[in-house]
């Protein structure tokens, strides 16, 4: 990563009349970077993609691609290419073709036309389908000439719009593995949209979460996982059990002590700078929540098991911790668990995180 | 269905085929009959044929509806074409309405639009004549252009102008090489239906030709008026055989446009199958 920003939006707001679909977003993507933006359906992730592509025009803000300000240049015009949630190609056209399109306009020579296009289908794995039609090839296949199209015409950004969406599972997480190789053998920033988080984990440098047009967080999946800052971001990104409290005041090691509800003080590490009184709620995964057997439902800690679901690698447990709430353990030493065993439940200090609560909570 | 398990149904089936085609079998047998009372047969000749590609009248009718039809197949694609790009982007209400122009065009009795085309010229001072009539074709002949159009428009992913201006295509370009090129099948497919029904038309023709345009079925209606000669059969004989060569070549088309529907749905098979 050379650390020259390859987009930057700044202060970018779409409105559609009424809706405001995008508010004031500031964003930096690295050059060569593997950049995903998350969020449920019609939190403004499509609509900021097309902003970088051009199909929509910000209401207000910039945008810039490899240091050049394009806000108001049209897609034809920006050195970027999209490979689109439909794949869009074009059916009248065979492999070879759909691939040589931007090329073509872009009005190559001949022979680096051809041999540019040979390497683009090579590289996605298409040899020997060059004269089919994309009706005649597979949903998998079809990707990868969306893709193939696309980065022939080595484009400063790639954008790519749920481009696995319409795949089956299993090859979903082929894709994924090889959408990453893909990246890092070509070099160039990939901009990737999808709802699933997962996916993008598995993938990408860093992760934007959105919500309602906003910016919720931006950071490495791992920091956006471990450090969520808002409850959105801790309820969307994986599951979380989330415990409501009120801080009590700072503790050692960039700690907070906080009250919880039903349960006393307890030790959370969290942001920077939250006052004592704030409203929050605890964070804790459900791979970090203990469950040791109990004889008794007895102390606020306790809960009992509603099922236990084996899923190969590990088991997930469902529990009804009482005034806490349903929870949700994964993992280790639980096999022995059946539906309404008691448990107490216990969590390490250090794996607390404490989110300011939500405005109306 | 077996005509033997059904008598009736059977009976009635080979007599409409019967009364279908018998007309049509007697035509093409007088074209060649030497007998030109067609009370007998008198021994096969090409003289009618002949003598029909020399008659001026003929001709004359033959070329007028040519231009007729030439020209309402271009007014009637340029009219569909638009119209189905502007009904891609509308909103489902005024596709609704345009929709309903469109099948009403095709619905409403071919009578009703000639006579009220031809109190409008009237009115307005318009000639009667090759252009009216044109202008009478397309009015229905735009319609099935549009309904065979919109059935190609529809299969079309709305994303793909999009990504032929994110691949660097001008809207003219992406116009051009994606849009107009996805409709081709359609629009060569909707051309020759439409010049078809353009060449065979009467009821339009007679109502806008004025003094001034005789295109061939009307032609060959005044003659038969006159008298019926073998020279009308021969002719008949001859336009059947364009029109059938022309949906011949519609129906062609249509069969490959089949079969790249199959072909996806194959490649969807294939897709879910594993």
């Amino acid at each position: 990563m050379s650390g020259v920003s390859s987009v930057r939006l700044s202060g970018v707001e779409k409105r559609f009349g009424e809706l405001v679909a995008v508010r004031s977003i500031d964003l930096d993507i690295a050059a060569g970077e593997f950049f995903s933006i998350i969020g449920p359906s019609g939190c403004g992730k499509t609509t900021t993609l097309r902003m970088i592509a051009g199909f929509e025009r910000p209401t207000q803000g910039t945008v810039e691609i490899a240091g050049r300000e394009v806000t108001g240049l049209p897609p034809y015009r920006r050195p970027v290419n999209t490979v689109f949630q439909s794949y869009a190609l074009f059916p009248h056209l065979d492999v070879f073709e759909n691939v040589a399109f931007g090329l073509r306009e872009a009005r190559v020579p001949r022979a680096e036309l051809r041999r540019r296009v040979a390497a683009a289908i090579s590289l996605a794995r298409l040899d020997g389908r060059e004269r089919a039609r994309p009706n005649q090839l597979s949903g998998g296949q079809q990707q990868r000439v969306a893709l193939a199209r696309a980065l022939v015409n080595r484009p400063e950004v790639l954008l790519l719009d749920e481009p696995l969406g319409a795949l089956d599972l299993k090859l979903r997480k082929e894709m994924q593995g090889q959408l990453k190789d893909l990246q890092r053998e070509v070099g160039i920033t990939f901009v990737y949209v999808t709802h699933d988080q997962e996916e993008a984990f598995s993938m990408s440098d860093r992760v934007a979460v959105m919500d309602h047009g906003q910016l919720e967080q931006v950071g490495r999946p791992e920091d956006v996982y471990r450090r969520p800052m808002t409850p959105f971001v801790a309820s969307f990104v994986g599951l979380a059990n989330q415990l409501t409290g009120r801080v009590a005041g700072p503790a050692a090691g960039e700690r907070y002590e906080v009250d919880l509800d039903h349960l006393g003080r307890r030790l959370a590490h969290g942001p920077p700078g939250l006052a004592a009184g704030t409203a929050v709620s605890v964070v804790v995964r459900p791979e970090d929540l203990r469950l040791t057997p109990a004889d008794t439902q007895a102390g606020p800690a306790a809960a009992t098991v509603v099922d236990a679901a084996f899923l190969g690698a590990h088991r997930t447990v469902r529990l009804d911790a009482g005034a806490l709430g349903q929870l949700v353990a994964i993992g280790q030493g639980q096999s022995a668990l059946a539906p309404d065993d008691k448990v107490v439940l216990s969590w390490a200090d250090d794996d607390a995180w404490a989110v300011p609560a939500a405005e109306e909570g | 269905m077996r005509l033997r398990a059904h008598p009736v149904a059977g009976a009635l089936a080979l007599a409409v085929v019967g009364f279908l085609w018998i007309p049509i079998l007697a035509v093409a047998v007088n074209s060649i009959n030497q007998d030109s009372l067609m009370i007998s047969w008198g021994g096969a000749t090409a003289h009618w044929y002949t003598r029909a590609l020399h008659d001026p009248n003929v001709r004359s009718g033959l070329t007028t509806t040519l231009e007729i039809a030439l020209g309402s197949t271009l007014l009637s694609l340029v009219i569909a074409v638009s119209g189905a790009l502007w009904w891609r982007r509308a909103s489902a209400r005024a596709r609704a309405v345009y929709d309903a122009t469109v099948y009403a065009r095709i619905i409403l009795p071919e009578v009703v639009f000639a006579t009220a085309l031809f109190f409008l010229f009237l009115k307005i001072h318009f000639p009667l004549g090759i252009a009216a009539i044109i202008v009478g074709h397309s009015v229905w002949n735009s319609a099935y252009a549009a309904v065979i159009i919109q059935a190609r428009l529809v299969g079309l992913d709305p994303a793909i102008e999009e990504a032929a201006a994110d691949l660097g295509a001008t809207p003219w370009r992406a116009f051009r090489r994606v849009t107009f090129a996805a409709l081709l099948p359609a629009i060569i497919a909707g051309g020759l239906l439409t010049f078809t029904f353009s060449f065979d038309d009467v009821v339009t023709s007679y109502f806008l030709g004025g003094n001034s345009a005789t295109p061939l079925p009307l032609v060959l209606f005044g003659m038969i008026r006159f008298r019926i000669t073998p020279e009308i059969n021969a002719i008949g004989v001859m336009v059947m055989l364009f029109t059938v060569t022309l949906m011949g070549v519609a129906v062609a088309v249509f069969a490959l446009m089949g079969s790249a529907g199959r072909g996806r749905r194959a490649a969807l098979a294939e897709f879910y199958g594993r």
